[in-house]
């Protein structure tokens, strides 16, 4: 402390302080008239923007058949830049409203050169611009620039490598996934998961068996990230594997393959989901309960039954979820939980008719005259004390005392 | 005496000198960060999002205690956020207004028998709700736990979503901020646990039906000094603290949390008086303690439009509750000051909480006595003290306007020139008096810590209006 004393003490503090008020004031200046002259810059050029905007897209029909010669928009960046964009917005929206503009449009970008410029630029810079340049590629959906992107997957920033990735799935080519797919298996891919997935279920949608050989190869993180994957685009042609797949080691591919099945609403689907219901692992059955619930098939309604008894909360709920979907069968599903005296089970089953607004629908079908003294009156009891006692549950005494459990992570708590 | 004053002065002007270096290094700094989040954008369309089919649903907590001229209009809004997949549970934290009827005569509440497991502790709940109109929206009715932190542990109680993200009521999310935000986190979701958004002051502008429609500064002069403020505590502190991973504080008006993760830690602390950052010190603790390669990010684009206090009392109120949170919360967490096991945050972020925000007003209270005991006594240098006075008032501006430019160079927002005129004229403008406001509001504070004063003291609010008009 002494020594920087004796330095302020030396230079005087009157001067040091004098010249940092003289620091500040010319900061203070430039920051200011750096703030009015970019408003104005900006404004000049978005006005002249705007302009050549409204000027090209008046044009455009003659620029996209070479009425209008390249030079005449390519020297000008502005120019380059809007004609970009707005062929870039044309591709991306051409499947949904001009399905036959597309090659025109396609045909347009090779012959402009915007496509090879890109290619370039995204092979030979470096940092934000070569990630731009992946990007738009991507959004240019030609199969050409596939290995630009892929190069990109190499590169040794991570945000390059992710905007690689979010390029190639723009593409929604299958030849984009096979890029992201080698070096995924074999351990290359350093980008974090969920892009990866997202840009693979984008790419695979139109050829998801492109997906089962290299999740037959793959191991360790690659294979459920590529579970769940299959699990978004499974289609009934690939029964085998996905029964292969139900019966894997790893929890989480078991679990995406119930998901996979459920999807693709194969013959098989039913008997495995069922089988996976009673796997060891509590998100496999809740998987399988929720799959149960999307095929809403009234066979499922012993196991789902089963799962509201699931040691788990999360199942019981789930298991309830899938039930109160099998409109036509509620009552057949009430009694059978009443039979199982099992109050969890009824709790769950009515809270979820509850949320789904099932309970007057079935109270009224119940009530009927005519079915008076069967056993629709029994269970138009359990059906009141049940939800009589789920007020209970949610009354504040009841809610003011601490569930065992209280605390953990939802993994952990395989309550009762 | 007179050494004693000398040694005093020149410890001070060495405190002052580092706070300043402290927030012109954090300036650059996020200017630096700003400028390549704005590249990043280039590379990103938000739209993309709405259609992945791996997109998480979120679950949107809103507590409200006494909220019912916003509450109705504030939900609304919420339910037209751009989101694939939503959730919107309302806490009614024990109101004694009508906040819970005009809930359900606007969106045909029930009392639903839904399943309500309190994992995590909070004050009884009375019932639950559902909707007739709006199957995403639930409402939780409790009984007043005195704290945000109660209710919003009761809402968590009640969340499906992997990813909660916990809001004011009185505040406006643009329609595209959850897409923004999760921009950020899903990029790598195995890291970023947590992601704070931008909270912006919506006093001034003109908003119709929840949405905002034209942004304009606020008319008073105090309310534009804490839009400056709010400028230089995101755009400038959140930014550069983010960038090294020691953001402390995400907003309690807008951030997004992996629902897990809060759950494991306990939830909120319902006795924290700063409950978002009590939360977020309790993240940092507990993945330091676990040992886990995370990160808890800031994204500068998604925008909470919040009401900040239009009264001096309820701007008093408020400075001195975060006084209180603050030094409530750093002295709970005392325990990971320079300690190598919480690394950056242990040895960083929370010592600057405790010497240049927790100190610092006790800090300004001592420089003015000895200033004026220097001149009692007189030893004191009126040169050196007018120079003294006016760097400090130079470079205070500077950082001030600063900030400016850091809106202007990134998401400009207020667009009128008349506006950028008058909140660069603010920054001229805000060191005296409100500056000595401040610190006397947050002495306050501290005051009432120390006291064990720890009650909420609510806020005047003017609600946001149907029709639109000017606020």
């Amino acid at each position: 402390m002494g020594s920087i004393f004796s330095w302020i003490r030396h230079l005087g503090p009157a001067g040091i302080v004098l010249k940092a008020i003289v620091v500040s004031l010319i900061g203070i200046g430039l920051l200011l008239v750096f703030i009015l002259a970019r408003r104005m810059v900006r404004r000049r050029y978005f006005h002249r923007r705007d302009a050549r905007t409204l000027a090209i897209r008046k044009q455009w029909q003659e620029i996209v058949s070479g009425t209008v010669a390249p030079e005449a928009w390519w020297v000008d960046r502005m120019d380059r830049e809007i004609v970009e964009a707005i062929l870039l917005d044309a591709i991306e929206a051409a499947p949904a409203t001009h399905a036959a503009e597309l090659p025109r449009l396609l045909s347009f970008l090779r012959s402009s050169g915007l496509l090879d410029m890109r290619i370039y630029e995204a092979r030979a810079l470096r940092g934000w611009r070569r990630q731009r340049a992946l990007v738009s590629l991507g959004r240019m959906r030609a199969p050409e620039a596939i290995p630009a992107m892929a190069e990109g997957l190499e590169d040794s920033n991570m945000e390059t490598r992710a905007a690689a990735v979010r390029g190639l799935q723009r593409t929604r080519l299958p030849e984009a996934a096979l890029c992201i797919l080698e070096p995924l298996v074999t351990g290359n891919l350093r980008v974090p998961s969920a892009p990866v997935q997202t840009a693979l279920v984008s790419c695979c949608r139109s050829r998801p068996s492109l997906l089962l050989p290299y999740l037959r190869r793959a191991a360790g993180q690659s294979r459920p990230l590529l579970a769940r994957v299959l699990g978004e685009l499974a289609t009934p042609e690939m029964d085998d594997d996905l029964l292969l797949l139900a019966g894997d080691a790893q929890a989480e591919v078991r679990a995406s393959s119930a998901r996979a099945l459920a999807e693709a609403k194969s013959g098989l689907a039913l008997p495995a989901l069922i089988a996976l219901a009673g796997d060891p692992e509590w998100f496999v059955r809740l998987r399988a309960a929720a799959g149960l619930g999307d095929l809403q098939d009234p066979r499922a309604i012993p196991a789902l039954v089963q799962g509201l008894r699931d040691t788990n909360r999360y199942v019981r709920l789930r298991a309830a979820a899938s039930l109160a979907r099998l409109d036509a069968h509620l009552e057949e599903i009430l009694e059978r939980v009443v039979e199982c005296h099992d109050r969890y089970a009824l709790h769950a089953l009515i809270s979820e008719l509850e949320r789904s607004d099932r309970i007057p629908k079935l109270v009224d079908s119940l009530s009927q005259p005519a079915r008076r003294h069967t056993s629709a009156t029994i269970l138009l009891d359990a059906l009141r004390t049940g939800s009589a006692q789920i007020r209970e549950a949610a009354s504040p005494r009841s809610a003011a005392r601490p569930e065992a459990g209280a605390g953990l992570e939802p993994a952990k708590v395989s309550d009762r | 005496m007179i050494r004693f004053l000398e040694l005093s002065n020149e410890t001070l002007f060495i405190y002052f000198l580092l706070s300043n270096l402290v927030y012109l290094f954090m300036l650059i700094t996020a200017l630096f960060t700003s400028a390549a989040h704005q590249r990043r954008l280039t590379t990103i369309r938000v739209g993309w999002m709405k259609g992945a089919a791996l997109t998480p649903p979120i679950t949107l907590l809103v507590p409200a205690h006494n909220e019912e001229k916003s509450i109705v209009v504030a939900v609304r809004s919420l339910l037209s956020l751009d989101y694939p997949s939503l959730e919107v549970i309302v806490i009614n934290d024990g109101s004694a207004d009508r906040t819970l009827a005009e809930l359900t005569r606007h969106f045909r509440l029930h009392r639903a028998d839904l399943l309500y497991i309190p994992e995590i502790r909070s004050a009884p709940v009375r019932g639950i709700y559902r909707s007739l109109d709006e199957p995403r929206l639930l409402v939780v009715d409790k009984e007043a736990g005195g704290s945000k932190a109660d209710a919003s542990n009761a809402g968590l109680n009640a969340a499906t979503s992997p990813y909660i993200c916990v809001l004011d009521a009185d505040s406006i999310l643009e329609r595209d901020a959850l897409l923004r935000i999760m921009v950020r986190v899903l990029a790598n979701p195995e890291r970023v646990v947590a992601a704070g958004g931008i909270v912006r002051v919506l006093n001034g502008s003109h908003i119709m039906a929840g949405a905002l429609r034209e942004v304009r500064l606020p008319r008073r002069p105090f309310e534009v000094i804490q839009v400056i403020e709010y400028l230089r505590a995101f755009l400038v502190g959140r930014e550069a603290w983010a960038h090294f991973n020691m953001m402390v504080i995400i907003s309690g008006a807008f951030g997004v949390f992996r629902r897990d993760l809060v759950k494991r830690i306990g939830g909120y602390r319902s006795s924290a008086v700063g409950e978002d950052f009590d939360l977020v010190v309790r993240l940092h603790r507990h993945l330091y303690e676990q040992r886990v390669d995370y990160q808890i990010s800031f994204v500068p684009d998604p925008v909470c439009w919040t009401e900040v206090p239009a009264d001096f009392a309820s701007l008093a109120r408020q400075r001195a509750r975060w006084q209180k949170g603050l030094l409530d919360v750093l002295w709970q967490n005392r325990n990971m000051l320079f300690r190598s096991s919480y690394g950056r945050i242990g040895w960083v972020a929370l010592p600057y909480q405790w010497i240049f925000e927790l100190v610092a007003p006790l800090v300004e209270l001592v420089g003015c006595i000895m200033i004026l005991l220097a001149a009692l006594l007189g030893v004191l240098s009126r040169e050196f003290f007018l120079q003294f006075l006016f760097f400090g008032y130079a470079f205070a501006t500077l950082i001030s306007i600063g900030s400016v430019l850091q809106e202007e160079i990134t998401f400009r927002r207020y667009n009128h020139w008349r506006d950028v005129v008058r909140l660069v004229c603010f920054c001229f403008l805000e060191h005296f008096p409100f500056r000595q406001l401040h610190m006397a509001w947050r002495l306050q504070g501290i005051w009432q810590f120390l006291r064990g004063d720890m009650i909420w003291r609510p806020m005047k609010r003017a609600g946001f209006p149907a029709s639109p008009q000017a606020r």
